[in-house]
């Protein structure tokens, strides 16, 4: 183990291509400081000036390869909002059905397949249930591994279906969708989320979903563990004994502040209700030491002080942002290529959890409210959100209505300014855009990553998972297993870089290869 | 016979535009009737649901330490060696490669990797277009060379002849 004194380690977030970085500062076996670093300039925005003004929908899935459909929606409601156009009711419904899986097989592939990885960390050798943990999540032998890869592949159908294409769909177009179901089609996604409900019920929750909404407090949270063995040895019950065991309720608690930009509107005469009574599913909010308060996108800023970009003073609105890179050898301020987006000139903390509170979840607003923020909580509220979805994404796919529009005619995109707002898996998304004579004459995006990864601001406040981490322990400095799950809670993605094949025998022998 | 050609990577990093880059070669001329051409970008394991319900699945990617100089190879999965798995934001091809015997049912298609080492530069491109497109004539030809040897001993076995 190495000399545990003060000193700065770092830590690749991204286990393969490392385009974001972690430092962290430590004293005396506890982390002091942390700085986020995004080591690679994408420069989307500028990418898309000039462009036409339909370009967006289909530059920008290419953003993020996990969260395609989140960023065409998100392009698509700043072109219908710029149309001014209302949107048929099935086409709302398709929209909300195609995100929805694609949260639900980004929640539990981050959940089972990242998040409970970390679990096989040598530091938690010793621990009663590790065997347990190698028997669940050991790669391709783990029981739960291979199910949740074969499973998140069957709800992504649902995509494919509505979409009528895969990858890449380009359905969501200013109006509604472009893909019409058929009624087989639908029929085929019933059978899909009914199949995908049962498998969740029996191996992730361990009890039927409307067992599990009774919960509402950390009191029946705990009784609900031990009502039944099910309970407690399903994928839930084990990442629960296990996190309290590791006391993930004890770190990562951040700034304390919550952002959703809120998603899923209920389409009119539908059955499906909010928690809130809000006109969408997940309510949004900003919620700032423990009050709330609704979201005003004009209060969203992106400062660069600390971001290796042209300086401005203060921070700029997405619809005037500056997107202009800028790095020098002598520069010893500046160390990400992240902007850092406040809120009312706050960090803020966005995805599953920030939209169990400001969807006033009684469980997540108890837990928070005794304890605080944590990885527990935070992981928590990832694997339970397909509980809050499924139910609606059945209702919903039985309310479509073959024989009805799913798309209000937009022959041009008017000149004007509109935004996108929608929460992506990973929490608040927007799309700011002008156009100007059928050309995109700026373009502003703002990823949950840019949210929860930011760095330090014109204030000097860091971004919330560098708040995060501070204070959390580090047992070795060699294998801070500790640092890794504060991030890992947040499901850090600065994703789309280079994903080369490489040969990991290079150097060591021939390669192997055909001959055609 | 029933193909997919995958493009794959990310046509805004030039170090990672081969796959896309080519798929726009193969893209400016018909394919045989069968053989479907996939721009996969960078969906890693979302690419899974595409090895199912075919007989050739041939992945163009951008491929570093496979060859000494700079070119298009041809490699065969089967053959790579195993390398730490990433289920993550990084997932790759060799991650999707891996998890495909796992979770999919049999049979799989073979699968091979048209590779492209050092700079997708125009000449590079059009060489690996042309490599899948002579793959894809190979596997075909071997396939109808195997249908009429088929269909004639089905007619030699017929009583009278």
């Amino acid at each position: 183990m190495a000399e545990n004194t003060r000193k700065t380690i770092s830590v690749p977030l991204n286990r393969v291509e490392g385009d974001l970085e972690l430092t962290i500062e430590h004293e005396d076996g506890v982390v002091t400081n942390a700085w986020s670093r995004g080591v690679m300039y994408r420069g989307f925005e500028n990418m898309m000036k000039g462009r036409g003004a339909w370009d967006g929908l289909v530059l920008t899935p290419r953003v993020c390869g996990i969260c395609g459909t989140a960023h065409l929606l998100t392009a698509a409601k700043a072109l219908d909002m710029i149309c001014g156009i209302a949107l048929p009711a099935n086409a709302i419904m398709v929209r909300n059905l195609a995100m929805m899986a694609e949260h639900i097989q980004s929640d539990l592939r981050h959940g089972i397949l990242m998040f409970m990885q970390d679990f096989l960390n040598p530091a938690y050798a010793n621990l009663p249930i590790y065997g347990e943990a190698v028997r669940r999540y050991e790669t391709f032998r783990g029981r739960s591994v291979v199910e949740t890869i074969r499973m998140t592949k069957k709800i992504l159908e649902i995509v494919a279906i509505l979409g009528g294409q895969w990858p890449n769909s380009s359905f969501i177009v200013p109006g509604g969708v472009a893909s019409v179901p058929t009624y087989n089609d639908i029929v085929s996604c019933i059978y899909i989320i009914n199949l995908f409900t049962a498998w969740y019920e029996e191996q992730i929750l361990g009890c039927p979903i409307e067992r599990w909404q009774q919960i509402e407090s950390e009191q029946d949270l705990m009784a609900w563990m031990n009502e039944d063995d099910a309970h407690r040895s399903s994928d839930l019950g084990f990442f629960i004994r296990m996190a309290h065991l590791v006391r993930l309720d004890r770190i990562g608690r951040g700034h304390g502040n919550f952002l959703s930009f809120g998603q899923l509107e209920l389409p009119p005469d539908s059955a499906v209700r909010s928690r809130s009574g809000d006109a969408l599913l997940l309510a949004p909010g900003f919620i700032s030491d423990g009050n709330a308060s609704a979201v005003n996108q004009e209060l969203v800023s992106e400062h660069v002080a600390y971001s290796h970009f042209i300086d401005y003073p203060g921070g700029l609105h997405p619809s005037e942002g500056i997107t202009q890179p800028y790095v020098s050898p002598y520069e010893a301020v500046k160390y990400s290529f992240c902007k850092a987006p406040r809120y009312a000139g706050q960090p803020a903390e966005t995805g599953p959890l920030a939209q169990m509170l400001t969807s006033r979840h009684p469980l997540f607003l108890d837990l928070v409210e005794r304890y605080g923020p944590s990885v527990y909580v935070r992981e928590l509220a990832r694997l339970v959100r397909p509980a809050e979805l499924l139910p609606a994404m059945k209702t919903w796919a039985g309310e479509i209505d073959p024989e009805a529009p799913f798309y209000h005619s937009v022959r041009e995109i008017p000149d004007g300014l509109g935004y996108g707002l929608t929460d992506a898996s990973r929490g608040a998304l927007g799309h700011w855009l002008e156009v100007k004579k059928q050309q995109i004459e700026r373009y502003q995006i703002i990823t949950p990553t840019a949210w929860n990864g930011s760095p330090r601001d014109h204030g000097g406040i860091r971004g919330p998972w560098e708040e995060a981490l501070i204070g959390t322990p580090i047992a070795d400095p060699d294998n801070p297993v500790e640092a890794g799950h504060v991030i890992r809670s947040f499901d850090a993605c600065q994703v789309c870089a280079v994903h080369l094949l490489k040969n990991p025998r290079r150097g060591n022998g021939r390669p192997a290869c055909l001959r055609v | 016979m029933s193909a997919r050609i995958i493009c794959i990577g990310n046509r805004f990093l030039a170090a990672d535009a081969a796959g896309p880059l080519v798929y726009d070669h193969l893209a400016g001329s018909p394919l045989p009737v069968g053989v479907e051409l996939i721009e996969g970008g960078t969906a890693g394991l979302r690419l899974l649901p595409l090895l199912e319900n075919c007989e050739l699945v041939i992945f163009v990617d951008a491929v570093s330490g496979f060859r000494p100089d700079p070119g298009v190879i041809v490699i065969d999965p089967a053959a790579l060696e195993p390398e730490a798995l990433d289920f993550g934001h990084g997932a790759g091809l060799a991650t999707l490669l891996a998890t495909a015997p796992h979770v999919l049912d049999p049979p799989l298609p073979e699968i091979l990797i048209v590779g492209i080492e050092g700079q997708a530069d125009e000449p590079a491109c059009r060489q690996a277009a042309r490599v899948c497109r002579e793959i894809i004539a190979s596997r075909s030809n071997r396939q109808s060379r195997r249908q009429s040897a088929s269909v004639q001993e089905t007619v030699d076995e017929r009583p009278g002849y």
